[in-house]
């Protein structure tokens, strides 16, 4: 399934790609943590918008789209970003490394636990490229 | 800027130095400053140990103002093993003491008759006898003098046994382990017979416009604080990257011969900050904190290694126990000796006896198998009382390698050994090792950073490839020349801080106007002028070269394959840098467009 970013549609398309991804399933196998993310208004997005992934053992447990974030108040990992930097690493015209290392992408939780697991975070982004058919 | 003390421990005077105001408008301070200082007195036939020889503790103009990062100064001379342009970068307390005694910076020369130590308390400059202190180790040393200054606020510059005994990579500490480590400053310092210098400051310390410093640097600090590099290096040190660097085939192994370490896990920051942190340091006025402070099973709180001893130590002599690294760091610690220098040299010992190059006969009956963390020590310990094979090691592995007949083994570039950031996994270090002015050195130019992905699009500082070659030449210049203004202001090149806000806080320390476009070429200036100090000091574009090893690809891990076209982006590199492909000189028009006309008169006549 592919979709068209950002949407529920591309949300579930990203689920589906992360449970069924051999390489994704190699790679994260020792990953445990959810994330919450939050794309701030820029652009074409005119509110802010809210994405909850659980993801454990190389696979995606739950997803959930514009969650409020009360509803998942100790997230393993809290990403921010405005919708133009999301949208420019979706569509690989910025890398998730510059993204994160010039902090245009926010993180907070454990960075030692980041860095351990790259390779994890950058499959992640290349299945989430893999299922943009289109950004708003 | 304030005045520079001149010190001739030969003669026993003191004079004041005022820096040329042209001088500190074109050059800012630290190591930019220094070289326009010290260009005069370094010749090729300068003796880097002759009591004629200079050695100049150099401040930045931020130096101890609470800037982002802005506790550290630089340590300037010629380097004994490399005979080129030599600086080495510190942090700590040391440098905004001296400030606030009233000087930016110290310019020693001569040679004390016995061991001595300095005791600049303000103004007041004592020179103490060091005979007692002589043969003591760095951490005894700094104890020692602070007790018989009576002054418990006193800040301690100090050199061990290595650089009494002028190892050529002896380094200078001051504080809780902070080291000006690179290029050999200790073993100059010990062929002074200076021992120690110990500083008491209570003035303000200066700052052009501190209304409109103020909130730059609470903004600038903040933003700091929030960034999540400094949020890695926080948390986990810098050894936080090892899992990334290994994975990307960018951490050399067994003495760069390999490109993948299994047991990286268990030698990285995330480990350390797991098992054996109970703290964490930082330089003065920094909000980063990026030195580890840890406990073994002595249960005394200690120094954590940073990345590049724990890969030295680690990987580089495949070993992967964290708590032999932590020992061996601080043992080279003690000795006041640079730790990658000490395991890069150690390192090749291992890979010639493994190639039969050398024997036990060699080594005075030490088997070198890799992985003996014991015998690594024995070597450590050697190398600091210059006994047996320590002898040799301890004159670098350029010498050491061509004591047995292997000087193209030698992983250095100029008589520098080369550091843990692989160009095989990072190809702009291929650029930042052969052309970096004090050999081969990762903090001129830290592009591994921008092979990551830390990116400056303000000052067109863009992403290439991490295996890009000479597309990415003039990236990498202007890489130097931004870091340039690192080591000039002297910031840490940890502070990720928007070169927007950067020349904003430059102009509000020194009383200047600067663009960006103005920043960037005064670290231009200074790297030029660098070059031009090394090209009269014999250097040429035949020294702009990597070592064999490097030239070879790996057999594994994430960078298998790959080898830096060196040629191709030599050539690209002095075409973007203005410079003479035949001679290695910057060309008579770029040394005149950067406001040095003298310089290119000396060069080109």
């Amino acid at each position: 399934m592919t979709g068209i970013f950002p949407s529920e549609e591309w949300l579930k398309g990203l689920e589906i790609k992360l449970n069924s991804d051999e390489r994704y399933g190699q790679i994260a196998k020792n990953w445990e943590g959810d994330l919450f993310f939050f794309i701030e208004p820029d652009g074409n997005l005119k509110e802010q918008l809210t994405f909850y992934l659980d993801l454990w053992h190389g696979k995606c447990r739950k997803v959930v789209f514009k969650p409020q974030p009360e509803a998942y108040p100790n997230p393993t990992f809290t990403l921010s970003a405005t919708y133009k930097n999301i949208a420019s690493v979706l569509s690989g015209n910025l890398n998730p490394m510059t993204a994160m290392m010039t902090s245009k992408l926010k993180v907070k939780g454990s960075m030692g636990y980041m860095m351990r697991n790259v390779p994890t975070v950058l499959d992640f982004v290349r299945c989430a490229q893999e299922v943009t058919k289109e950004i708003l | 800027m304030q005045p520079i003390l001149k010190i001739n421990l030969s003669a026993g005077e003191t004079e004041e130095y005022q820096i040329p105001e042209k001088w500190e408008k074109d050059f800012l301070g630290g190591a930019s400053l220094a070289a326009r200082i010290l260009y005069e007195s370094l010749t090729r036939e300068l003796d880097a140990f002759s009591p004629d020889a200079p050695l100049l503790f150099m401040m930045g103009p931020m130096t101890g103002t609470s800037g982002p990062t802005t506790g550290r100064f630089v340590i300037c001379g010629k380097g004994p093993a490399t005979g080129l342009w030599a600086e080495s970068n510190i942090g700590g307390f040391w440098g905004p003491e001296l400030r606030a005694a009233g000087y930016d910076g110290l310019w020693i020369t001569g040679k004390a008759s016995e061991p001595v130590y300095l005791w600049l308390n303000g103004s007041r400059l004592e020179v103490r006898s060091a005979a007692h202190l002589w043969g003591q180790n760095t951490y005894t040393t700094q104890d020692k003098v602070k007790e018989e200054v009576g002054e418990k606020s006193a800040r301690v510059c100090v050199i061990g046994q290595a650089g009494e005994k002028q190892v050529m990579f002896a380094s200078i500490m001051c504080d809780h382990g902070r080291m000006a480590g690179r290029t050999g400053m200790g073993a100059v310092m010990g062929a002074k017979n200076l021992k120690a210098i110990a500083v008491r400051g209570t003035n303000p310390i200066p700052v052009f416009d501190l209304a409109k410093y103020k909130p730059l640097r609470s903004e600038s600090n903040r933003r700091l604080r929030d960034d999540n590099e400094a949020k890695i290096l926080r948390e986990v040190g810098t050894g936080g990257v090892a899992n990334y660097a290994e994975y990307l085939g960018a951490m050399p192994v067994k003495y760069y011969t390999h490109g993948s370490f299994e047991n990286v896990d268990g030698v990285s920051g995330a480990k350390m900050t797991e098992t054996i942190l109970v703290g964490r340091s930082a330089c003065q006025g920094c909000v980063i904190a990026c030195g580890r402070v840890v406990k073994l099973g002595d249960k005394a709180k200690r120094k954590g290694p940073e990345h590049e001893t724990m890969v030295g130590f680690g990987a580089n002599l495949l070993n992967d126990n964290l708590e032999t690294i932590v020992d061996l760091g601080e043992l080279c610690d003690r000795f006041g000796m640079d730790t990658i220098s000490a395991s890069n040299t150690i390192g090749l010992a291992f890979h010639l006896y493994e190639k039969g190059l050398i024997n036990i006969n060699d080594t005075g009956g030490i088997k070198l198998k890799w992985g003996d963390m014991d015998a690594v020590e024995q070597l450590v310990r050697l190398i600091g009382s210059r006994e047996g094979i320590g002898d040799i090691l301890a004159q670098g592995s350029r010498m050491f390698g061509a004591h047995f007949g292997a000087e193209e083994e030698a992983v250095q570039v100029n008589g520098l050994e080369v550091a843990y950031h692989d160009p095989r996994g990072v190809s702009g270090m291929a650029l930042s090792y052969a052309t970096s002015p004090r050999g081969a050195c990762h903090n001129q130019s830290d592009y591994f950073f921008v092979d990551w992905g830390h990116t400056q699009e303000r000052i067109g500082i863009e992403f290439f490839s991490r295996h890009a070659q000479a597309e990415k030449a003039a990236n990498v210049a202007k890489h130097q020349d931004w870091r340039t203004i690192f080591n000039a202001m002297v910031m840490c090149i940890f502070a990720n801080v928007e070169p927007d806000i950067q020349v904003q806080l430059i102009n509000a320390a020194c009383g200047l106007e600067w663009t960006i476009e103005d920043m960037m070429r005064a670290g231009e200036r200074a790297w030029n002028l660098k070059r031009a100090i090394n090209n009269r000091m014999g250097l040429t574009r035949a020294n702009d070269k990597l070592p064999k090893a490097l030239l070879e690809p790996f057999p594994d891990g994430g960078s298998a394959g790959f080898v830096p076209e060196l040629e191709g982006i030599l050539s690209a590199y002095y075409e973007a840098r203005g410079w003479d492909k035949e001679t290695g000189r910057p060309s008579r028009e770029k040394l005149v467009e950067l406001g040095l006309g003298d310089v290119a008169q000396d060069l080109w006549g």
